[in-house]
Parts: C-alpha cells; sequence; structure tokens
C-alpha cells in the first residue's frame, strides 16, 4: 500500500504530463495537474515509520523510500508545488502556452519528488537531471530576449553541475563499492569525489560564482515556477548534498571551512548585489542566494566538526522547510503585486513572509536561525565567534533586503485582475506562518531569544528608514551581476577571432 | 552436420542468399524484393535468439573448414560475438523496413539491397570469426560491399568520398594484413581463446609482438575511426541515410572496435596485453579520439557530420572499455557498443527524416522541426540525451561502468575524459534540441516532399524504425538490471573473459 502510494506520487505527475499532448485527454489532465503533488503529500504525512521500495532491476538497481531527511523534504516539497500548481492554474488561465508550461511544470515536478524518494545515487542522478532539463521550458516560457538569455546560462551551468556531479558519484560509489546512499554514508569519500559533489550541486544551491543563472532564470520565469525553483527546487540541490557526503562520520576540515566562507560569503553578497535590484523577482532571487548561503553554513559546519551533525541536521532541515515556506509565498506575493499593483493590503500580505525570512519573534525563521545559531556555537574558534557574529549581521541584511522589497512593491502600478491568485497566495502564506512552529516540538525556546531576533530587524528596518528619508539610491547592477563582464569578455574574444578570421580571408 | 554446425551458417545464409537472389531480380519487382529483405531480416532474427538461448546456457557453437593446410575457415557464435551479431540482426531489421521507404522510387535498388544484404553478411561473419583469417576475410568483405553503398548517388562527392572511404580501408586492411601475417609466422592461426592465445607462449618475443599488436590495432583502428585515422568517416557521409545509419551505428565502426575487443580479449589476452604494456597507450588513444571527435563536432553544421564526428568519439568509448583493465571496464566497453549502436541509428533515422520529408539537412535549418514533426523529434531527443550520457537512457549506462571501469583500473584520468566529452556532446546536442522544440518554424519548408496527414508526420516506414530503436535506448537504461538487457549480456562476456581474474 505505501509502496503503491509512492510509486503514485512519481507517476502521477508523469501521466498527467503524458496527458497532455492528446487532445482528446487535454483538458482532464489541465483539470487535474494542479493535483498532481497530492499523492506525494498524503505519503508525507502518513504515519508509517521509514519506507522502502526497492527495484533492483531499474536502472543499475534502485532504491526509493522515505528516511527522516526525505520525510521532510518531501513534505514542503510536495506542498509548494501543490500551492504553486493550484496558483498556477489562476495565473495561466490566459496564456496561449499554457498545455506547454504544464508539461514541463509536472515533469520538473516529478523530477522534483523523485529527488526526495531517492535512496541511491543512480534514481537521485535520474530525477536530478529530469528536473533540471524539464526547468529550461519554465524558464524560457514567456519567449521574450530576457527569457532565451536565462535559458542559455542556465542550461550552461546547469549542465556544468550535472557532469560534475556525476564524475562526483562515480568516484563515490566506487570508493562504497555501491550505489545505495545508506552505504556511501558508511564509508569515508575520496576528498576529491567530495569537492565534485560539493560543486556538481552547489550550481542549483547557488553556491558564490556558479550562482549566476540565479537571478537571470527566477526573474523570467512565470511567477509559479519562480516560485518552486527559488522555493524547493535549489533545496535538491542541499539535500543532495545531505545525501552524498559524509556529514557526521568523516571529517572534512578543508572543504567544511570552504563551504562555510562560501556560505558566509553568499549570504552578505547576496544581499549587497540584491539592494541594487529594480525588479522585485530580481530581489527576491538574490535573496535566496544570501537565505542559501546560512544552509551552505550549516553544512560546511558539519564537514568541519562532525561532532555536531546531530544538532546541525535539524537545524538545516528546518531552515530550508521554514525558507521553502516564506520564499514561495513572496514569489506568489510578488506576482499579486505585479498584477494588482502595491496596494496596503498586498504589501501587508509580503510583509508578513518578509518578517519570517528576516527571522522576525514569533515566526518560523526565527525559530530556523535560532536552532542555526545553537548548534553552530559548539564550533571549534574561530568559527563560533565568527558565526555568532555574522548570523545577526546577516539578518540586519535580510530586514533591509526586504525593505527594498517592499518599497520597491509599493511602487508598483497595477492593471491587470489578481483575484484568482489572491485565495492560494494567502492561504499559502498562512500556513507558511504555522507550519514551522507546528513542525518544531521544543519551540518554546524559541522565547527565550527574543530579544536578540528583536534587535537585528529593529536595526534593519531603522537603516532603511534612514536610507528612505535621505534618499539613498543604491547604484544599479545588473541582474547576473559577474556574469555580465563574462559575457562581455566572451563577446569580445569571439568578436576578436572573427576580425582574425576575416583579415586572413581578406 | 549437427544443428551446433549449421545455426552459424544458417545465420550467414539468411541475409547472404536473399542478397544473392536480389542482384538479379530486375528493378520495378518491388514486392518481392522487400518480401525477400524481410524474409532474411526476420528469419537471420529467429535463428540469433536460438544461438542466444543456446549460449546462454553454456552451449558451443561452431563450424570450421580447411581452405588450405594451416588455413582454416572457422565460426564460433560465443557470447562475444553474439553481442555483435544481435545488435547487427536487430538493426538490419529496422534499417532494412526503413530503407524500403526511404530509397521509394529512387533508381538501382536491386544494386543497393544487394550489397545491403552483403554487408550485413560480413558484418555477422566478422562478428562468427573463430580467427584471424576468417576474421580478414570478412573485414575485407566488408570494405567491398560498403563500397558501392556509399557512392550509390553517383554523384561527383559522393564518387570523391567513396575514394577516400576506399583509400583508408584498403590501406588498413593492409596493415591489419602484415599483422596477421607476423603474427602466424610467430604463433600460427589458432582459433581465438578466452584469455588469449599468445599468453600461453610466454617464449614469444616481447617487442615483436608489441609490434605486431600496433599493427593489427592500426588496421582496425582504421574503421573504429581512432584519430588520426578517422579521415574517412565524415567524408563517407554523402551516402543515403539508411547506410549512414548502418555504417555509423552497426556495419563498419563497429567492425573495427569488435576488431578491437577480439585482438585484446581473445588474440593477446587481456592480462598478458596489460603485463606487455600494450593497454594504456591504448587507453590514451582512445581518450584523445572521444575528446577530439566531440570538440570537432562542435563546428558542424551540416547534421549528418555532426553525428559523424559524434560517431568519431562514441566509438572510441568501446575502445577505451576495451583497453581498461578489469571486468567493469570491459564490461562498459562493450555495452557501448551495443547502447552506441541504437543511440546512434536512432539520430541518423531521424537525420534522414529531417531530410527527406522537409529537406532539412543544416543543424541551422532545424528551427520549430519540433512542431511539425514531434515524433522523429522526441526520438531524436532521447537519443541525443543518451548520448551525452543523461539518465535514465542506455548512454548512462554505458559511461557509468566506463567510469567505475577506469577507477577500478586505477586511471582516474578516465572521468576527467568523460567529463570533458560529455560537457561537449551537451554543447553540440543540445543547441538541436532547442532549435527542433523551442525556436519558430520557418513560413515555408525548404522542401517538403512529404505532406503532414494527422499523426502521420511522414511515411510510415521512416517513422516506425526511429521510434522504436528511440524506446530501446530507453528500455536498455531502464531496464538495465534484467536479465536480457545488453548490459546483462556484457556481464557475461566479462565473466567468461577473465579467467584469471581476481580482484
Amino acid at each position: 500500500m505505501v509502496a503503491l502510494s509512492l510509486a503514485g506520487s512519481l507517476l502521477l505527475p508523469v501521466l498527467l504530463a503524458a496527458m497532455l499532448p492528446w487532445p482528446s485527454l487535454r483538458r482532464v489532465g489541465l483539470g487535474l495537474a494542479p493535483l498532481a503533488p497530492l499523492p506525494a503529500l498524503g505519503l508525507a504525512v502518513w504515519p508509517t515509520a521509514e519506507v522502502v521500495l526497492d527495484l533492483p532491476a531499474v536502472l543499475l538497481g534502485t532504491r526509493l523510500g522515505l528516511d527522516e531527511t526525505g520525510r521532510l523534504f518531501l513534505l514542503f516539497t510536495a506542498l509548494t508545488w501543490l500551492a504553486a500548481g493550484l496558483y498556477a492554474r489562476a495565473y495561466l488561465a490566459e496564456d496561449a502556452r499554457r498545455t506547454r508550461f504544464w508539461a514541463f511544470f509536472l515533469a520538473t515536478q516529478a523530477g522534483n519528488l523523485g529527488v526526495c524518494l531517492a535512496l541511491d545515487l543512480g534514481s537521485f542522478y535520474t530525477f536530478f537531471a529530469l528536473m533540471t532539463f524539464a526547468a529550461y521550458g519554465l524558464v524560457v516560457h514567456t519567449g521574450s530576449a530576457e527569457a532565451w538569455r536565462a535559458g542559455r546560462i542556465y542550461l550552461m551551468l546547469a549542465v556544468l553541475g550535472e557532469v560534475t556531479l556525476l564524475a562526483g558519484l562515480m568516484m563515490a560509489a566506487h570508493a562504497a563499492g555501491s550505489l545505495l546512499v545508506a552505504d556511501l554514508r558508511a564509508t569515508a569519500l575520496p576528498p576529491l569525489a567530495a569537492v565534485l559533489v560539493v560543486a556538481g550541486l552547489g550550481v542549483k544551491v547557488g553556491l558564490p560564482l556558479l550562482h549566476m543563472w540565479l537571478p537571470l532564470a527566477h526573474p523570467v520565469a512565470p511567477v509559479p515556477a519562480s516560485a518552486v525553483l527559488s522555493g524547493v527546487m535549489l533545496k535538491a540541490g542541499l539535500l543532495g548534498w545531505l545525501r552524498f557526503l559524509p556529514l557526521g562520520q568523516q571529517a572534512l576540515p578543508e572543504l567544511g571551512a570552504t563551504l562555510m566562507v562560501l556560505g558566509l560569503v553568499a549570504m552578505f553578497y547576496g544581499v549587497a548585489v540584491g539592494l541594487a535590484q529594480r525588479d522585485i523577482k530580481v530581489v527576491l532571487a538574490y535573496s535566496s542566494v544570501s537565505q542559501l548561503g546560512f544552509m551552505t553554513l550549516g553544512v560546511g559546519a558539519g564537514l568541519l566538526a562532525p561532532g555536531l551533525w546531530p544538532g546541525l541536521l535539524p537545524a538545516i532541515g528546518l531552515y530550508a522547510l521554514h525558507h521553502a515556506l516564506a520564499k514561495s509565498a513572496l514569489f506568489l506575493g510578488a506576482g499579486v503585486a505585479l498584477r494588482a499593483g502595491g496596494c496596503a493590503w498586498v504589501l501587508t500580505g509580503l510583509a508578513l513572509p518578509a518578517l519570517a525570512l528576516a527571522g522576525a519573534p514569533l515566526t518560523g525563521g526565527e525559530l530556523a536561525k535560532a536552532a542555526l545559531k545553537g548548534a553552530l556555537a559548539g564550533l571549534p574558534p574561530p568559527w563560533a565567534e565568527l558565526t555568532h557574529l555574522a548570523l545577526p549581521l546577516a539578518a540586519v541584511g535580510t530586514t533591509l533586503l526586504m525593505a527594498r522589497l517592499l518599497w520597491l512593491a509599493s511602487r508598483l502600478q497595477g492593471n491587470a485582475g489578481a483575484t484568482g491568485l489572491v485565495p492560494s497566495w494567502l492561504v499559502w502564506t498562512a500556513l507558511g506562518l504555522v507550519l514551522p512552529w507546528a513542525m518544531t516540538p521544543g519551540s518554546s525556546a524559541a522565547w527565550a531569544s527574543l530579544t536578540s531576533a528583536l534587535w537585528p530587524i529593529l536595526a534593519g528596518i531603522a537603516l532603511a528608514m534612514i536610507a528612505v528619508r535621505l534618499r539613498l539610491s543604491a547604484p544599479t547592477i545588473p541582474p547576473g551581476d559577474l556574469l555580465v563582464p563574462l559575457e562581455r569578455t566572451w563577446l569580445g574574444l569571439m568578436r576578436l577571432r572573427q576580425a582574425r578570421v576575416a583579415s586572413f580571408e581578406g | 552436420m549437427t544443428v551446433n554446425e549449421a545455426l552459424p551458417l544458417a545465420v550467414l545464409a539468411s541475409s547472404f542468399l536473399p542478397g544473392l537472389f536480389i542482384f538479379a531480380l530486375p528493378e520495378q519487382r518491388v514486392i518481392l524484393r522487400s518480401a525477400l529483405n524481410l524474409l532474411g531480416a526476420v528469419s537471420k532474427l529467429i535463428f540469433v535468439i536460438l544461438l542466444l538461448d543456446g549460449v546462454a546456457g553454456g552451449e558451443q557453437y561452431g563450424f570450421r573448414h580447411t581452405v588450405l593446410p594451416g588455413i582454416e575457415l572457422v565460426f564460433k557464435a560465443d557470447a562475444l560475438a553474439l553481442l555483435f551479431v544481435t545488435l547487427s540482426t536487430v538493426l538490419w531489421l529496422f534499417t532494412t523496413v526503413y530503407a524500403i521507404g526511404y530509397l521509394e522510387d529512387s533508381p538501382h535498388r536491386s544494386r543497393f539491397f544487394g550489397f545491403f544484404s552483403l554487408c550485413v553478411t560480413a558484418t555477422v561473419g566478422l562478428a562468427m570469426a573463430g580467427n584471424l583469417y576468417t576474421f580478414f576475410v570478412f573485414y575485407e568483405l566488408l570494405t567491398l560491399s560498403t563500397f558501392p553503398l556509399v557512392v550509390h548517388r553517383g554523384t561527383p562527392q559522393a564518387m570523391r568520398g567513396g575514394m577516400v572511404y576506399l583509400a583508408y580501408t584498403l590501406a588498413g586492411g593492409a596493415v591489419l594484413l602484415t599483422g596477421i601475417v607476423w603474427l602466424h609466422a610467430l604463433a600460427g592461426t589458432p582459433e581465438f581463446a578466452h584469455g588469449g592465445y599468445l599468453s600461453a607462449q610466454a617464449a614469444l618475443h616481447p617487442t615483436q609482438l608489441s609490434i605486431a599488436f600496433l599493427l593489427l590495432i592500426i588496421g582496425v583502428g582504421v574503421k573504429a575511426a581512432i584519430v588520426p585515422l578517422h579521415g574517412w568517416l565524415p567524408q563517407a557521409m554523402v551516402a543515403p541515410a539508411p547506410v549512414s545509419a548502418l555504417l555509423h551505428a552497426v556495419a563498419v565502426v563497429k567492425a573495427g572496435a569488435f576488431g578491437v575487443a577480439r585482438i585484446v580479449y581473445e588474440v593477446y589476452g587481456v592480462e598478458y596485453a596489460q603485463a606487455l604494456g600494450l593497454l594504456a597507450p591504448l587507453a590514451i588513444a582512445a581518450a584523445i579520439t572521444i575528446v577530439w571527435g566531440s570538440f570537432r563536432a562542435l563546428f558542424q553544421d551540416d547534421l549528418k557530420k555532426r553525428l559523424a564526428y559524434s560517431t568519431v568519439s562514441q566509438v572510441s568509448y568501446i575502445v577505451l572499455g576495451v583497453a581498461l583493465f578489469g571486468p567493469v571496464g570491459t564490461i562498459g566497453g562493450l555495452v557501448h557498443l551495443v547502447h552506441q549502436g541504437i543511440m546512434k541509428i536512432t539520430l541518423f533515422f531521424c537525420a534522414g527524416n529531417y531530410a527527406e520529408t522537409l529537406g532539412l539537412h543544416k543543424v541551422s535549418d532545424l528551427d520549430g522541426a519540433g512542431r511539425r514533426m514531434p515524433l522523429t523529434s522526441i526520438a531524436f531527443s532521447i537519443a541525443a540525451f543518451g548520448m551525452i550520457g543523461v539518465a535514465p537512457t542506455a548512454g548512462y549506462v554505458s559511461k557509468w561502468y566506463l567510469g567505475e571501469g577506469g577507477l577500478a583500473a586505477g586511471m582516474d584520468w578516465v572521468v576527467a575524459v568523460l567529463w570533458t566529452s560529455s560537457l561537449l556532446n551537451a554543447a553540440y546536442f543540445l543547441p538541436i534540441l532547442y532549435r527542433l522544440w523551442f525556436r519558430p518554424a520557418p513560413a515555408v519548408w525548404p522542401a517538403e516532399h512529404i505532406p503532414a496527414r494527422g499523426w502521420r508526420e511522414t511515411e510510415w516506414l521512416l517513422l516506425l524504425p526511429p521510434l522504436v530503436t528511440a524506446a530501446a535506448v530507453l528500455v536498455a537504461g531502464l531496464a538495465a538490471e534484467t536479465d536480457w538487457s545488453p548490459l546483462a549480456w556484457a556481464k557475461l562476456i566479462a565473466d567468461r573473459e577473465y579467467l584469471h581474474w581476481s580482484p
């Protein structure tokens, strides 16, 4: 029965996608498409012990199933896809190419859900590839020039990530003599394999320098697609790290330290560049770079100090859950703001998940940040001091960035109806506020950290108000930041080459 | 003559005899010719299935005939032979169906199908050859029977491509013959043996053996298109699409790669070749070919040329796998013999469909063709992802085993070669998919020969073969661990070749 629902949660999106090309089945397929994540959601909340489904004849030997980490990821992944799907039904009601959108949406979803259920390298890689390649169709959906450019950059980095990941997985599997995640976790990983896995998945997570696709792809995709891209698909990379790195088993100090530094850089770099943006969806994308930095920091700490892992894993899981809910709510809200304009009720709706993201008291963000902070406190010096200092400062940064978002949103002029979008957005925002509390049993500890959670928010708001009062305007940095000079250099080189070829021929 | 002797001969005769009849048929006897072709292809398939069943159960099949004292014609249908025989037989069936549709109403069809049948006979004979002498006979027969197919169209360009092809392959054949004669002088020409017959004669001169190895590999390396012996392959692209499909996926390049496998495993023996230090240079040559072929493919706008350079690269995956010491690499190389076959034939069928249906020959012309020919384009996309090595296709399974084989052999650089090649493969295949699916179609196609009618985007005979082979690409990957997958068969061979293997 459980095995059946496991298979069903993967097959339903695929089946619905397969119905779309046939004119006679299209209506039914489109009607049911938003509900495709329901079996997966049922599986995630069904109270059973560990679920395992072995399919030795499929691929190179497949094991699907749910452990505790997988269950958490499946829960927020399925929920976010459900919310985005219901929202997309209204959002794309007038879109001429909506059938194509839904086909890619469902295929990406199948890949994303599969990633949560994969307990061996082969099926993880398969679902990951399906998700990555199908998401290209979401990125380029609008067909604008920016969308094609974003799609090209997305695909280049994604392919680089895929092949690097595969090389790392090959080495890991060779070391373990098995493709099962369980065996892999029990084996000492060659450092090069760990580096390749980190870098390969780092493209998805948006590690600094590998992040350049992110601020291009998220804004051009239709809003529900941005919500899942930013909310849950980035976390597929995080889940891969949790699955394949020897966290809590083996210390890889150099890699751990590098990852922590990258995490810290991302936390502040995302804020700094995000503040220099004009488009609310780009601001949100940079905020994702920054937020994923928090989780990267945690994973790096786990590699540095394996003893801390039992405390870090739940903190990272809670952070991922909280960010998935808040960020997708923000994207869905941004879609409402772009259509209906920045009126008061829209801004209020946006402010709630924005506060949660910044870690304001009594939000899921506060819980997640407190958990992460507590787990990181055990680090050896100088990391403990450094993170103790950096986390509140990053929260100040997040608050500033969210203030920037609200300010930009308040200046939007609405010209289209957004009523269809509102119900799913509001329900989703409310759920996002409640769920992290419901999922955390010992949440009373959060009351204790009330003041330490409050001051970064107040400081951020104060800074934002000063900036508005002084009419400070941020310099404009084009989305993709470092990508732009890189692209220019490349084009210059190509022109040079063409000129040389022409002069030879001339 | 027992059944075990007759069955290999029946496999040969099932394409040879129809071929002879077809030569004699007048041009307009289309139905009889097609019937003969299909009868041959289907009966060959039945014989091969019988053989497969027997060999899996440990049965020995073979036939020998003494030509001159000391020179024997030997056929042996062992597991390695059957890997190639099965591939050829199955793909021949599809290619025949495709060719019947493709060449509808074109001239010289009797000549074409006659040589087509001879070509498959030569391939199957070469696969079942039981010693180097027999191998050489069929290797040359393959050259001679494919030349008329390459120049079939008779245009000046075709003649030029054909002459280049002939020059390369005949020269390669001469080098191969030199190597065979040299070995004959040293050790005679006994039957191929598991573990190699040369390894049993340890008193031989290692230097001479190494030089003979080089000659043999150059000889078969021409057909396997190992850089720098690959120049003929892109030139031979002037052939009609079914011929390109056959040249690239089955007959010619695979004959070369298969020859490498026979020489390494059953003439020298993989362990002896390793002891002589011959495998590492072979692996390096294969690695260079893999990267160089992919790199050159990037710059080809002609679709078939791009696929040709891709073949140069992909066939050396097989050579690389053979050259990796250890059963895992062997499995990777041998399974890719089949996987590359079904993937590449799909791509060539599709390229042929674009050309025949809409007159599209260049990559830059393919804009929007996915909308007009969705089924062909789906097949093309599946095979292209397979070539990149994306799971769950057959190409992923090959690549996985090759990478693991490299690591097992202590050659970690193989992973870097695969990494580079995959990136390059993506760089020349994904732009094609982008054009097919995401670019707007032109108002008018360059030359729309076959109008669309409902679901029939082109002739059924052209459409069905790529759909079936594309499905096979998926099934070979998804069901890799079942008992009747190419992977299972490759494992069986590796099991039998590594007699002395102890990890």
